[in-house]
């Protein structure tokens, strides 16, 4: 069946924006609803000497008094001129805020994704290709383990051992003071957060295509290769991996907000100026602006991702695009 | 006649949890050039290990324990998978019962038939490579080559697929064909046109091919001869007409009985008692004695050795011993159909 | 005339692919089926005939046409509510893959008695288990097999067991869809016989689906030839086998494959023309009972 490629396009946008504005509308109305008093943040400990009258008059100010469905659409029309308010907490554009953070996220949550991805595509061959002998039970029994523990547990425990004990590694930060644009110095910092945020994930992914490689092997047309005289590299690298790839490829794809999403515990025991450090504080200090565009961020780039991962499987895998084989039965086009 | 492929008391052992099983017991039998043998027995019965072993595509568990491989005169039985990759696909080559899963689904069918080629002639020329598959497609009777080439596998009905599996193996002119029950998942109609494409291919080629069924009506269709196994073992071997006409084993007399083609009219089909035995723990005398109506007393201690009829027909039955009390066939002679 | 007990006129069911394309799985497809009789119906695979069993036990509801059980209209919600208990009951099915259609967490006992005790039956022998063991020696099994499960089973004594399950409704009509197909030979015999002896013995009618021929032949009074949806032909089957009438029942007939060297490696086999098929014929009556789809005179 041949789709208009604009039919088709247009329709993943269209439910991309309606999910965007459904998500807008669920993070606005839930940060609404939170507890804690969003002048507090906003005038700190200056809000217990103020009468009852002097607030009434900073909420106005900052337009707290209004039906939420007003502060709704005043919040959308203000975020598509680009301005998404003030941060509370920082007394900034927020905007600012998360762009003077945003880099270290980026490069942080960007580096393990491909180090985890490819790492997790070469462990998985290798415990395919050795299925059962001692490199796959030691890689699957060590994996299991070590996925089992907690990433601030473990984080804390490189950090006393290679930061405290050892003192090779900076144990907290992005860069030392005076050190801003040394990029060894970047790196250094940036070993212990990746080794945990790398670890976290590895394992699960490593696992999952030796699974679906294995599963590939059991395959009759692995045995119809080996019959016609091809070798295991030929049928593992052209075959298997070739059938494995696709559902891997848009696993990543949905799997961008999983691992990215998973620095902000990371970040926030290293002290790593990123988002996730960003969104632990903006949560505590009933940070309102600064909170919901960041959870706008994480949605849309789930939503993103997701979809992205939909395109690339159909247009990866032809058995998708195939509803079935139709061909002794009477099948009548529409 | 030479013979191309020699099994000599050929025996394969699977491990499995719950011991080993004893899939393929002290078989024996040769393949001469051009010949259709047909292997019949019911699931289970150590067939399709057979098959495996010969182009020795065992799966881990398994292992030969005994007796020889001889390949156009060559014993292959300690090869390694190194060694077997060069006659892979050359001196035989393997199609199998599910013709939906034995393609890779995301490969097109073309290139999956010019891989075959590949491997044995790397250097084959683009044009030539695409000129042989062309040839293969339509010598296995795929109606518009050219246009399919490009197809996927699951643009292609069950008995096209079929087809491009035979398209696969033959891709090399190997000298042996092995056909692993290939029409079992098909429509009869469907099995009939590929059992004609094995016959006709056959008669073109003259590959050699070893078709493994459990239904003797495909198999009286195209095997010149035919070998009944049971539990392992072979129970009887000999030209079409002997086994059909003129079989000796219990075993064979049960399988003909239980078939409606031969029982129009009557009022019950003959079974065969009990069920197939498990092979694991070697069983002591004959395997086939407590399903056997005619068993003698020395099938529980003894297993039969294969006693030979004519030249061309060997059964194993102690019914065949010369001290054996005389047992008329309840089923046989040419027009018993 | 014996009683008719089943009663299919112009049965169509249509399965929507998606929203460009639809499959017509049956195409007004009619035929009728008497008390006592085994009726084959045989085809290949995607030809129908499983939906139309479907279709019968009320499991697809069909697309048009009227499905007769004894004069109750089963695609009426109404009169289906009102006769539900004894439609279930008297119309019980056997499937191909007693792997699935038996669940794995429940012994042989609670299979066989399960229908019993959904429909409150009091059982003729004292206990449900009684009547399980009862209906397990019927189909040749003996009480060991009372407490194993399904896996511990065979395929052919799975079979039974699903057998045993619907003969303990003690039912009229059977559909048994492929019963044989992934069974042994020598286990597909005994099968048949069970079948032969429910009908024979109990008087039960029998629908019999396969597409193993020689079985069919064996098997049934009438046969039902499906293709693509339609019925191309239905006769008593040793007319239908003698004389074969639609191209395609020819070719198909062609195809069995029989067992004797000499006259089979001699056989020319039919070619059916997959584009010369008419949908569009009408089932005419050519001899008493023998029915063909063929183009209507004008």
């Amino acid at each position: 069946m041949r789709r208009n490629p604009f039919v088709y396009y247009g329709k993943k946008a269209l439910i991309f924006l309606l999910s965007v504005f459904l998500l807008s509308v669920t993070v606005f109305y839930i940060s609404r609803l939170a507890p804690g008093d969003p002048l507090m943040s906003y005038y700190g400990e200056r809000v217990e000497k103020m009468s009852v009258e002097e607030k009434e008059t900073a909420r106005g100010k900052l337009g707290l008094n209004e039906p939420i469905y007003i502060q709704y659409i005043r919040w959308v029309e203000n975020a598509i001129k680009g301005d998404f308010g003030i941060s509370f907490k920082y007394k900034q554009d927020v905007m600012q805020v998360i762009g003077s953070r945003i880099g270290s996220t980026l490069i942080l949550g960007g580096t393990g994704f491909v180090l985890t991805f490819v790492g997790a595509l070469l462990l998985g061959i290798l415990c395919a290709w050795y299925e059962d002998r001692w490199v796959d039970r030691l890689l699957c029994k060590g994996g299991t383990l070590l996925s089992c523990i907690p990433e601030f547990w473990l984080s804390l425990v490189l950090i006393l051992v290679f930061a405290v004990t050892l003192h090779l590694l900076p144990g907290s930060g992005a860069y030392d003071v005076g050190y801003k644009n040394n990029v060894l110095n970047r790196i250094e910092h940036l070993i212990l957060p990746l080794v945990i945020v790398v670890l976290q994930h590895l394992w699960y992914y490593a696992y999952m295509i030796r699974n679906k490689l294995l599963e590939e092997i059991g395959a009759d047309y692995v045995l119809l290769g080996k019959s016609k005289g091809l070798s295991k590299r030929k049928i593992m690298f052209r075959h298997c991996l070739r059938n494995v790839l696709p559902s891997y490829i848009s696993l990543m794809a949905i799997s961008v907000p999983h691992v990215v999403g998973g620095t902000y515990i990371v970040e926030t025991v290293f002290s790593y100026p990123g988002i996730g450090a960003l969104s632990y504080e903006s949560a505590r200090y009933h940070d309102y602006n600064l909170l919901m565009v960041l959870c706008m961020m994480t949605g849309i780039l789930v939503i993103f991702c997701n979809m992205i991962g939909q395109i690339i499987n159909e247009k990866l895998d032809p058995r998708i695009k195939a509803t079935e084989v139709v061909e002794t039965s009477e099948v009548t086009e529409l | 006649m030479e013979e191309l492929l020699k099994i000599e008391k050929l025996s394969v052992g699977i491990h499995s949890p719950m011991g080993k099983v004893q899939a393929v017991r002290d078989v024996s039998f040769a393949l001469h050039p051009g010949e259709l043998l047909a292997i019949v027995g019911e699931s289970g019965c150590g067939k399709s290990m057979l098959c495996k072993t010969i182009m020795k595509l065992l799966p881990k568990s398994a292992k030969i324990e005994g007796g020889r491989i001889i390949a156009n005169g060559v014993d292959i039985t300690d090869y390694s998978d190194k060694d077997m990759r060069k006659l892979r696909g050359k001196l035989f080559s393997m199609i199998f019962q599910d013709p939906m899963t034995a393609l890779n689904p995301t490969v097109p069918i073309g290139k999956q038939i010019a891989e075959a080629i590949l491997i044995h002639e790397p250097k084959l020329p683009k044009e030539e490579v695409y000129h042989r598959v062309i040839g293969l497609m339509e010598l296995v009777g795929i109606p518009q080559p050219h246009q399919r080439y490009k197809l996927y596998p699951y643009n292609f009905s069950g008995g096209m697929r079929q087809r491009s599996i035979m398209a696969i193996a033959l891709a090399a002119k190997p000298k042996i064909l092995i056909a692993d029950e290939p029409t079992t998942a098909l429509d009869v109609t469907i099995q009939a046109q590929i059992l004609d494409l094995l016959k006709e291919i056959r008669t073109k080629l003259g590959t050699a091919t070893i078709l493994v069924s459990h239904d003797l009506g495909v198999v009286a269709r195209c095997a010149d001869r035919v070998a009944i196994m049971y539990a392992g073992k072979i129970v009887e071997i000999g030209t079409a007409e002997e086994v059909y006409y003129d079989p000796r084993h219990p075993y064979t007399w049960g399988l003909m009985q239980s078939l409606p083609a031969l029982n129009r009219g009557a009022k019950e089909l003959k079974t065969i008692p009990g069920m197939p035995p498990t092979l694991i723990d070697p069983t002591v005398g004959d395997a086939f004695a407590c399903r056997n109506e005619y068993a003698l007393e020395i099938d529980y201690h003894e297993q039969p050795p294969m006693f030979k009829i004519t030249d061309t027909h060997y059964a194993a039955t102690w019914l065949l011993d010369p001290r054996a009390p005389k047992v008329v066939p309840p089923i046989g002679g040419r027009g018993h159909v | 005339m014996s009683e008719i007990l089943l009663d299919v006129q112009h049965l169509t069911h249509v399965f929507r692919l998606d929203k460009h394309a639809v499959i017509k799985a049956v195409d007004d497809v009619s035929f009728q089926m008497k008390k006592g009789e085994i009726l084959g119906l045989v085809g290949e695979s995607g030809s129908g005939k499983s939906t139309v069993a479907r279709c019968i036990m009320n499991v697809y509801k069909p697309t048009g046409g009227k499905i007769l059980y004894r004069d109750i209209d089963i695609g009426d919600k109404a009169q289906l509510r009102k006769h539900r208990k004894m439609l279930e009951s008297l119309r019980q099915i056997i499937f191909q893959d007693s792997t699935s259609s038996l669940n794995q967490r429940m012994t042989v006992a609670d299979i066989i008695a399960e229908p019993m005790s959904i429909h409150r039956m009091r059982p003729a022998r004292g206990s449900l288990r009684a009547e399980a063991e009862f209906q397990l020696s019927y189909v040749g099994m003996d009480a060991s097999y009372l407490d194993k499960y399904p896996t511990e089973l065979s395929g052919g004594q799975r079979q039974r067991v699903a057998i045993a399950r619907a003969l303990s409704m003690e039912p009229e009509l059977l559909v048994a869809d492929e019963p044989i197909a992934s069974l042994d030979v020598s286990i597909q015999a005994q099968i048949i016989n069970l079948l032969r002896h429910c009908n024979r013995e109990h008087g039960c009618s029998i629908l019999f689906i396969a597409h193993d021929l020689s079985m069919v032949e064996y098997l049934c009074d009438r046969v039902g030839v499906m293709y693509r949806g339609r019925l191309v032909e239905i006769a008593p089957t040793a007319e239908l086998y003698a004389n074969p009438r639609h191209p395609y029942t020819k070719a198909l007939l062609s195809a069995i494959p029989i067992p004797d060297p000499i006259a089979e490696r001699s056989r020319k086999r039919i070619d059916f023309d997959e584009v010369s098929f008419d949908r569009d014929g009408v089932l005419t009556r050519i001899a008493a009972d023998h029915f063909v789809l063929m183009q209507e005179e004008v």
